[in-house]
């Protein structure tokens, strides 16, 4: 097909919903560098960039930037009642510092400790709330697995159609350099959904939520290991799956 | 009104390239900068798509990290960062959206969509030009059909085949209508582009 025949594919293409055989000609005009398609793509990529934009305006709530710098390693939430406790504990060990040892460097030093410890704990008290938040939800179900194991993994899943899946979990080895555990959420017939990565403490437990709905078909919950960038479908052995089908009504 | 102005939700305050930089040296204010130019815009594009609030942040906040971690490849100068975030942002969430109602995903493609080398070249503060708002106007005065397939396709990511049998119309109708829509579109924005 010339150029001029795909002109109309373009926007589809770029959404991801051109059909055969425009797809498989637009791409092979593509790999072969076509000016002209190059051209028409890169409008249709602004176009589809344009439409998205034009979408009804809605405000996100607060706490979501404080979650996203959270999951990126950065910057402590704030807002938490013992928040102000902790600042003037902080404030205090900074003056006996500077009293009893008059030294800059040992100031500094013991505020990045103490600022390090209340991202951290800042961190965990928001996993926690979201764990409370389901273990507590009316709709909630548990299951327990690996019950009777001499070895790992078992545990808990607390499932809330409305809020989320909640996995805490003991004797789960740490996982090696460059892998992270996968939860997966499996329907009865479909493919895994993905459902969140997480890693285990020093001492092999581990909790990991994965907020929202859960699919009225769910069947399974199963952890693998993985890269610690994620993937779209499991490629590995399970450690453990456990039913759920029945505990979601 | 259907559709409402999101563009002055764009906080462009400083050019995009020097906040691109900024996150490719790994600040963390940086990343805080982005959200804060395009947090509202990511946000409302994957509400329309998913419909739940909950689940909207919750993919926003994926949508940011991926930016966060893929943003090595994605050229500071040549980049156009806002029209990428929103590529990525409504590949999470029709891809949420296919997932939990049992249709295909289509990973590759999005794979293939939403990959920052793609995103160059491009007019700088895009969202916030004039084609922008030639673009909303557009949408805005479709005829309801023409309308109903672009909002199919772009906030359902509904195949042309898909949309016939949403719709009840024979699939060659379908595909003159998205045609012609999306010809309207792009008429739009050539008349912005002269």
């Amino acid at each position: 097909m010339n150029c001029n025949e795909l002109r109309d594919h373009y926007e589809l293409y770029t959404i991801g919903l051109a059909d055969e055989p425009e797809r498989s000609e637009i791409r092979s005009h593509l790999n072969r560098e076509c000016e002209v398609c190059m051209e028409g793509m890169r409008r249709a990529r602004e176009t589809a960039a344009l439409v998205g934009a034009a979408a009804p305006p809605a405000t996100p709530s607060a706490k979501l930037r404080r979650r996203i710098l959270a999951s990126a390693g950065f910057e402590q939430p704030r807002g938490f009642g013992w928040a102000p406790a902790l600042a003037g504990a902080l404030a205090f060990s900074l003056i006996a510092c500077v009293y009893f040892a008059g030294r800059q460097r040992d100031v500094a030093r013991e505020l990045d400790r103490v600022t390090s410890i209340s991202r951290q704990q800042n961190m965990d008290l928001t996993r926690l709330n979201e764990a409370f938040s389901i273990i507590n939800g009316a709709d909630t179900r548990v299951t327990t697995f690996g019950d009777g194991q001499s070895k790992p993994p078992s545990g808990r899943i607390f499932a809330s159609p409305s809020q989320g899946v909640l996995l805490i979990a003991s004797n789960l080895p740490q996982a090696p350099a460059g892998k992270a555990y996968e939860m997966w959420v499996i329907p009865k017939g479909g493919k895994p959904l993905r459902a969140g990565m997480f890693q285990s403490s020093s001492d092999g437990t581990a909790m990991h939520v994965q907020r929202g709905r859960v699919d009225p078909n769910a069947d399974l919950v199963a952890v693998t290991l993985e890269d610690e960038a994620g993937v779209d479908a499991p490629t590995t052995t399970p450690l453990f799956a456990t039913p759920i089908r029945g505990i979601i009504p | 009104m259907m559709l409402l102005p999101i563009l002055m939700a764009v906080q462009i305050r400083a050019d995009d390239s020097g906040l691109v930089a900024r996150m490719q040296r790994r600040d963390p204010q940086a990343l805080a900068e982005l959200y804060d130019r395009y947090g509202a815009v990511t946000y409302s594009l994957i509400l329309r798509v998913v419909r739940d609030t909950g689940i909207a942040e919750d993919l926003v906040q994926e949508t940011f990290l991926r930016v966060w971690n893929r943003v090595s490849g994605f050229d500071a100068q040549k980049g156009s960062i806002g029209p990428w975030l929103l590529a990525v942002a409504r590949n999470r969430a029709i891809d949420y959206l296919r997932s939990a109602g049992g249709r295909e995903r289509n990973a590759v493609e999005y794979e293939e969509t939403d990959h920052p080398s793609l995103y160059c070249d491009m007019e700088k503060d895009i969202l916030a030009s004039d084609k922008a708002r030639k673009v909303k106007s557009a949408i805005d005065k479709l005829p309801a059909n023409y309308r109903q397939v672009i909002e199919l396709a772009y906030f359902e990511g509904l195949s042309q085949t898909e949309m016939a049998a949403r719709m009840g119309q024979p699939l060659g109708t379908v595909k003159t209508w998205v045609r012609t829509a999306l010809k309207n579109l792009r008429d739009e924005l050539a008349v912005v582009s002269v």
